[in-house]
């Protein structure tokens, strides 16, 4: 997708003097994609953007598998978002198959959904940090991280991929002995949000950095369909958890998050993205501080035999659409399940990422080469890590840019704003 | 948004070219349950872009994905739509499929009333081989440029055959 094909132009195209290709493989993003960029001078004026070097086909194998087989692989579709995909999931499932879930496994799914949303959003913080040049506050960020991603472990038994949510419920309990755990954890992290903010928000380099850069207008947000943090930080209110409510989500009073609610004007920024995903990880601590105390007793699950469920599923036949508010925005799951047939006829995964790739356009647009990294970080884009960048001028001459130049020239902006 | 309104009105727009209409209940919650609602209409494929149309003018929809199913001699397009958001429980999953057939393998673009749609109608080009007609941008998006194959269309071999490599004991057992 390109600027041209949603009528997008800024002045200084008729100069454009070269174009340069940054990807598939690139510095500011841990996954592959390429952004092919016209410039006139330091500053972009088009952009042309082609995802899929990391597609695997994972629908296609999904609908070759039982449905226990591909919930595991659902759980694969991503490291960080590596609950938000089996939530999603296992709630088209069950609105397809009619199965019911008991509160507290909803109650359980809730919890481990919002400390994946807190080692998330640290974990983009600090990766934001370290693509303006401050790598002393990434480490401080991910030095932080650490004890969510310690809590999880403790609660599920790994860090990542935590194998919670079942068709029906949860396959571990959170044990009354395990809360004081959960509580220590919540009350650090309690501690520390006023000094994140300090340290990303009321610090001057930083803002200089992201202030106005990487905008999205609310009307662009709402037409280009963004969703999560990104939307948001235009000033959008759109959030699933919100909107549609589900799981424990239910049970309590929430509210989107915008700039607003720090108090400052929205912008549509890359420093509104800060505001809004640190004031999330506050709200995702009441959020698992509500689910704590108010966690019902009950069942884990409605069918916890796995022999009956696969033959539950196998005779079960209809359509459901699955939703979660995954860190990065809504995780989409369309499930056609056929009776007599043990795997999906149809599923089809919509990740926050595939709404957020539009978006990137009007953030690009107008701004300069060493704002490319923390405008690409800005969306967290979950397809992500540049290895050097591939430039050919208008005569044909090529040179490759180690990744170490692109971020030198995103520091030495920031050093040059200092001064 | 009250699902009986959103309905009233396209049944109102479109009246016999809706062919089919649901609308499913959900209770959600464990303290107070209240109901949400998945909404699902059929249309003609002549009454597509109405339907999208009546939609993007009155409803301010957000459009998570295009799904679709290869039902044979057509393809049954599903798109998720949501409309409502911003209000608490105000937000309803609306679903417009379409049913297109393969002798006339073609559907309107919807990219100029919803800009946002693009990355998910270029996916339809990609892997049914549908024509959307009036895309500003028709090259592969997800897929390698020079795939000629349509993975989501079960009547090409080369989709359905040693296309991926088994990769489970039980899946060589099926064949």
């Amino acid at each position: 997708m390109n600027n041209r094909s949603i009528n997008l132009e800024i002045g200084g195209g008729e100069q454009t003097c070269y174009t340069v290709p940054i990807g598939p493989t690139h510095p500011a993003l841990k996954e592959p994609i390429r952004f092919t960029f016209d410039l006139s001078g330091e500053q972009i004026v088009g952009v042309d953007i082609k995802p899929g070097f990391a597609h695997r086909g994972i629908e296609y194998m999904g609908m070759r598998r039982n449905l226990i087989q591909t919930l595991y692989l659902s759980e694969r579709i991503c490291g960080i978002c590596s609950i938000s995909h089996p939530l999603a999931f296992t709630q088209a499932v069950e609105n397809a198959a009619g199965i019911e879930v008991p509160p507290r496994a909803q109650y359980i799914r809730t919890i481990i959904g919002e400390l994946e949303r807190i080692h998330s959003h640290l974990l983009w913080a600090g990766v934001g940090a370290h693509e303006l040049g401050f790598d002393t506050l990434l480490h401080l960020t991910w030095n932080v991280r650490e004890k969510v991603m310690d809590l999880l472990e403790q609660l599920t038994g790994n860090r990542v991929d935590y194998a919670i949510p079942i068709f029906g419920g949860v396959r571990r309990d959170i044990p009354a002995e395990k809360a004081p755990l959960a509580y220590q954890a919540l009350d650090y992290y309690k501690g520390l949000l006023q000094a994140m903010i300090d340290a990303f928000l009321h610090d001057k380099s930083v803002e200089m950095r992201t202030r106005n850069v990487g905008v999205m207008s609310y009307e662009q947000a709402v037409e280009l369909c963004a969703v999560g943090p990104t939307t948001r930080a235009s000033g959008v209110r759109k959030d699933v958890r919100v909107d549609m409510p589900y799981l424990a989500y239910a049970d309590m009073d929430l509210h989107a998050i915008t700039p607003e609610d720090f108090g400052t004007e929205t912008i549509g920024d890359v420093y509104d993205n800060i505001i809004v995903r640190l004031l999330e990880v506050a709200q995702s601590i009441e959020i698992i501080e509500f689910c704590l105390e108010n966690l019902p007793e009950g069942e884990l699950s409605s069918i916890p035999k796995v022999p009956a469920l696969l033959a539950a599923l196998k005779n079960a036949e209809g359509e459901g659409i699955g939703r979660h508010e995954a860190p990065r925005g809504e995780v989409f799951h369309y499930v056609k399940l056929v009776a007599g047939q043990e795997e999906m006829a149809v599923w089809k995964v919509k990740a926050p990422t595939y709404n957020n790739l539009m978006p990137w356009v009007p953030k690009f647009l107008g701004d300069e080469i060493a704002d490319i990294p923390i405008i690409a970080a800005s969306i967290d884009p979950c397809m992500c890590c540049m290895d050097r960048v591939h430039m050919v001028d208008e005569s044909g001459n090529e040179s490759v840019h180690a990744k170490e130049e692109l971020i030198a020239l995103s520091r030495a902006k920031t050093r040059r704003v200092c001064r | 948004m009250n699902p009986q309104t959103i309905l009233g009105a396209f049944r109102t727009a479109l009246g016999g070219k809706i062919l089919d209409e649901r609308t499913i209940e959900r209770q959600v919650g464990t303290i107070d349950p209240k109901p949400v609602y998945d909404l699902w209409i059929d249309v003609e494929r002549g009454a597509f872009r109405d339907a999208v149309e009546l939609l993007c003018g009155e409803y301010n929809p957000h459009l998570s994905v295009i799904s679709g199913e290869d039902t044979g001699d057509a393809v049954a397009l599903n798109y998720h739509f949501s409309a409502g958001w911003g209000e608490r429980y105000g937000e309803v999953t609306f679903t417009i499929r379409v049913v297109v057939p393969k002798s006339d393998f073609r559907i309107p673009t919807i990219t100029d009333l919803l800009p946002g749609a693009q990355t998910s109608e270029r996916e339809k080009i990609e892997f049914f081989g549908i024509e959307v007609d009036g895309i500003p941008d028709k090259r592969n998006l997800f897929l390698p440029e020079d795939m000629t194959i349509h993975p989501w269309r079960r009547d090409q071999d080369e989709a359905n055959a040693p296309f991926v490599k088994r990769l489970v004991k039980w899946e060589e057992r099926n064949e």
